[in-house]
């Protein structure tokens, strides 16, 4: 199967050659996904496909284009790569557009990634009903319920890549995903909502759903009877659940083309101590069963773990090979794969202990953040924090600051890594937040 | 530095080497090996697509052969092309074909989906198999032909996007540029993306409908970054609609960059405004992304028939004052949230959610209508045809009322004015939702003051429904390219709003104590 797309990648790196492209990079992809969901004692979606794609990027005559097609058909796919190759031509050359250089391809890991499960392949439709009526009948077990939804997905991907210099490899996983989510009635009209799902390459590393649902339950009821919390300035402990959220959008501007575009408040700041000590963040793809796990990335570079942040002090970005030589920066990877955090020594309950009083965020609503000043403002929902445990829920309020300010301020870091994200953060607390409330 | 009409004009027609691509691809990329002999084709899409009717129809007779009481058949094929102008150069392009053809059977409230990206017979037959295995009842009777619906004219185009290539559109992307440039000393860096697209679209449904429909769309989109010591702005702007390459006039572009560049630069005055509750004022066009957070998602039908959203159980209360007329509109011309047709083959119009303060209709596909007994309002959407329809929004707005702009400035003594936002977010049970304001004003004693910038706000629908007390007569759908993401699917939508006063929003920012 791997050798039959390398070789249909291989063909489209040379129907491009004979296009005139000077050098090719093609890849090729299939997947299948499979969704069952049940809502309320009966299924009510089952969506099963496959799907393939191709993907080639042409450098010509000092140029550069990308392309991708779901139309595999092979005269068709001639006509496609011979456009790609001309739509190239008629841009403006830029010397910075150069096709990922052989000494990145170099030295890529060969550990095995744990990222292919063959029991996935073989769930039935029987297991997956069988899930779905656990996961409801667990999650239903409760009077003030109106609906609640279960839900199945469990996939595959392969792909294989290739390039005119020499780049050849092929990647394949396997996930199976399930949980549920749950409408509750509150106050007046209003619903509380709330839901859990858990994920793993490995169909036989997943909790049981019937614990998987009673989480999403409590998490539900939880939520009755919230209420909006004050406008302060106080301590938020944000839940590991929900910190990889939050890191993500601290990372969002540490790449290279955001500090060479000028939109970053990262720039000039490697080298720098610019956040609290406490703060470390590795970028590793080499983490087995690791959701963004790789031997290689989109450009081929050889997978290896990239210290970010270490102890406050940004040690590198996010760094392609295009913009790395417009900015004058070492590529290391343009596109994150698993974000691995530094812990700490307590648990959850040991953090809410020392902080006392403050608020305890178990999800954001919308909100934003400006990538090149770093000012962010996020509305939340969770808890207030009262004499060092989870008192009554609070929503319908906003977090404002600057990012590079909150993160200066983070002071503790828990020992419970949410494990169901390719951010493996503790939770996390800062001092001093802007929340806005009643 | 300003270019007249003229020279843009013909800085356009000179072009490069390379002349405009052919549209060799828009014919070529989708026949297959059984193509039709007849030089005028019955139906261009089902050329365009290498079907006939009996295909469909031994597809759909497959496809429901356990039983459906709804079921279609969505083939589509969407050509996307994109442009990037940074640090001075035109350098990058890409482009993407997707296409396939998705089928659906629905029993009742259930859904079975499967799609193949092969349009051959054989693997249609085999996808129908898949996606009928929801059902499990006995054949019935499928439609042996399919009756083709009028064609809609909403957003007709008289060149495809297909046949405008590269050696056009860069230097409409370059008097951007050197526009920007030419605003500010400040501005250091300009960047330029450049997005448009033909998607072709073919619905058999089980009721022996045929509906074909051709959709255009572009947006231009223009980034500022500005520099003033050592402190760094950046802001946007863009256009977007169902439209060909001559919309790009060369006003429209300079309102664009005139945007982008006041967004920018006002930054470098504006400040938090004090956090916690006060009176809002939300700006005629954008802020139309009240009406798409705080109601219209809430009054989407998969919701209310599931009773998991807060209007669930509100239809025909009353909701807000009686000078609150809130609609859903497709068949508005050109608009990127324009439909012809939605994506179940219903014909697309208007839905009053909201009419004079009390609440009128939900937004319905075919699935929820029938479950409340109701004509579909044509708002069955998806993504592509990788996905099964659901109900969602198009062109979201409230009409006209009673006061002025300035009689709303005048009303409030002391709360901010929104004008410019990034996105939004809506929790459908519990009712509460957010927008982010990324340019706006204090407004104190009755008067605009000092600029503000980067903070969410948040409210809860229902009431802040209630809390609006002043609509304005100056109603305008905002042309910015917006996308609406639900349940993992990206459609695109347009929305707009008269001036209003919200009287109490919980407004982030920082606290003065």
């Amino acid at each position: 199967m791997s050798v039959d797309l390398t070789n249909q990648a291989l063909k489209a790196v040379e129907l491009a050659k004979a296009a005139g492209a000077d050098e090719v990079a093609a890849s090729i992809r299939q997947s299948r996904d499979v969704t069952f969901e049940y809502r309320d004692g009966a299924l009510e979606k089952v969506k099963d496909t496959t799907s393939q794609g191709l993907g080639i990027q042409v450098f010509a005559a000092g140029r550069y284009s990308s392309h991708q097609t779901t139309d595999l058909n092979t005269e068709r796919l001639k006509s496609f790569v011979a456009e790609a190759v001309a739509i190239t031509k008629a841009l403006e050359p830029d010397d910075f557009r150069k096709i990922t250089p052989e000494e990145l391809f170099q030295n890529r890991p060969d550990i095995d990634l744990d990222l292919v499960d063959p029991a996935v392949a073989e769930i039935t439709r029987d297991q997956r009903l069988a899930w779905c009526e656990e996961l409801d009948t667990v999650a239903r077990d409760n009077e003030k319920v109106i609906s609640a939804t279960a839900g199945v997905y469990d996939g595959s991907s392969l792909s294989a890549s290739v390039s005119s210099n020499g780049f050849s490899g092929t990647q394949q996983s396997t996930y199976c995903w399930y949980g549920s989510s749950i409408t509750m009635m509150d106050k007046g009209d209003k619903r509380a909502e709330d839901g859990f799902y858990v994920g793993n390459p490995h169909v036989a590393s997943l909790p049981e759903a019937t614990i998987v649902a009673s989480t999403a339950l409590n998490r539900v009821l939880s939520r009755l009877n919230s209420e909006k919390g004050p406008t302060a300035k106080t301590t938020m402990v944000v839940d590991s659940r929900v910190a990889g959220s939050l890191i993500g959008r601290l990372l969002s501007p540490a790449n290279a083309r955001s500090v060479q575009q000028g939109q970053s408040y990262w720039g000039g700041l490697v080298g720098e101590k610019a956040f609290s000590d406490t703060l470390t963040i590795v970028d590793d793809p080499l983490i087995k069963r690791g959701f963004s796990s790789r031997h290689y990335d989109n450009e081929g570079i050889s997978a290896r773990a990239i210290p970010i942040v270490e102890a406050g002090v940004i040690k590198n970005l996010y760094v392609d090979t295009y913009y790395g030589r417009k900015a004058g920066l070492r590529p290391t990877t343009g596109s994150p794969s698993n974000r691995r955090l530094g812990t700490g020594e307590q648990s959850l309950a040991g953090l809410l202990v020392d902080v006392g009083d403050g608020v305890y965020v178990t999800s954001w609503l919308g909100g934003n953040a400006d990538r090149t000043t770093g000012d962010f403002s996020l509305g939340i929902r969770g808890h207030m924090i009262e004499n060092g445990q989870i008192g009554r829920p609070v929503g319908e309020m906003n977090v404002t600051g600057n990012l590079r300010d909150l993160f200066s301020r983070l002071e503790m870091v828990g020992n419970d890594i949410y494990p169901y994200s390719s951010t493996l953060s503790p939770s996390l607390v800062f001092a001093d937040v802007d929340f806005s409330g009643v | 530095m300003t270019i007249k009409r003229r020279d843009f004009l013909g800085s356009v027609a000179a072009g490069s080497a390379i002349v405009t691509m052919p549209g060799f691809l828009s014919g070529c990329g989708i026949q297959t090996a059984t193509a039709i002999a007849s030089a005028t084709p019955e139906n261009p899409f089902m050329d365009w697509f290498g079907v006939d009717q009996a295909v469909v129809a031994r597809v759909m007779s497959e496809l429901t052969s356990r039983g459906a009481d709804n079921a279609d058949l969505y083939f589509q094929h969407t050509r996307n092309n994109s442009l990037t102008l940074e640090d001075g150069i035109v350098s990058s392009a890409n482009s993407g074909i997707q296409q396939g053809v998705g089928l659906r059977v629905v029993i009742g409230d259930q859904t079975g989906y499967a799609f193949t990206e092969d349009l051959t017979l054989q693997s249609m037959l085999a996808a129908a198999q898949t996606a009928s295995a929801i059902a499990s009842g006995s054949q019935i009777v499928a439609p042996q032909s399919f009756n083709p619906l009028e064609t809609g004219n909403l957003y007709t185009t008289t060149v495809p996007w297909a046949d405008v290539g590269v050696d056009q559109k860069l230097p409409v992307m370059k008097f951007i540029e050197q526009h920007a440039k030419s605003k500010d000393p400040a501005i250091e860096k300009v960047a330029v993306y450049w997005g448009d697209g033909d998607e072709r679209v073919m619905i058999a449904t089980l009721d022996g409908k045929l509906v074909t429909d051709h959709r255009p769309m572009a947006r231009v989109t223009v980034v500022i970054t500005a520099k003033k010591g050592d402190e760094t702005q950046s802001g946007y702007s863009n256009i977007a609609a169902r439209e060909e390459f001559s919309w790009f006039s060369e006003e429209r572009l300079l309102k664009m960059v005139d945007e982008a560049v006041d967004r920018t630069m006002i930054q470098f005055e504006a400040k938090r405004p004090p956090a916690g509750e006060m009176p809002v004022i939300l700006a005629a066009g954008a802020s139309g992304i009240l009406l798409h957070e705080a109601i219209g998602h809430g009054m989407e039908a998969d919701f209310n028939r599931k009773g998991t959203s807060i209007y669930s159980d509100m239809m025909g209360k009353k909701v807000a004052e009686p000078f609150v007329t809130v609609v859903d509109q497709a068949d508005i011309p050109h608009e990127r949230g324009a439909l012809n047709y939605d994506d179940e083959g219903n014909k697309a119009g208007r839905t009053v959610m909201v009419e004079n303060g009390i609440l009128k209709s939900y937004l319905h596909d075919k699935i929820s209508a029938k479950q409340y007994d109701l004509k579909p309002t044509g708002s069955g959407r998806r993504q592509s045809y990788q996905y099964a329809p659901m109900p969602r929004m198009s062109c979201t707005f409230m009409e006209d009322g009673p006061h002025t702009k300035d009689e709303i400035i005048a009303a409030v003594d002391h709360g901010i004015i929104c004008e410019t936002y990034t996105n939004g977010q809506v929790q459908i049970g519990a009712g509460d939702y957010t927008f982010y304001v990324k340019n706006g004003w204090m407004v104190e004693g009755g008067k605009i003051t000092a600029p503000i910038k980067d903070v969410n706000i948040i409210g809860n629908g229902p009431e802040s429904l209630k809390r609006i007390t002043m609509v304005a007569n100056d109603a305008r759908l905002d042309t910015g390219g917006w996308t609406c993401g639900k349940n993992g699917q990206s459609v695109p939508v347009s929305q707009g709003i008269p001036t209003v006063l919200v009287s109490k929003m919980t407004v982030g920012g920082e606290n003065v104590s």
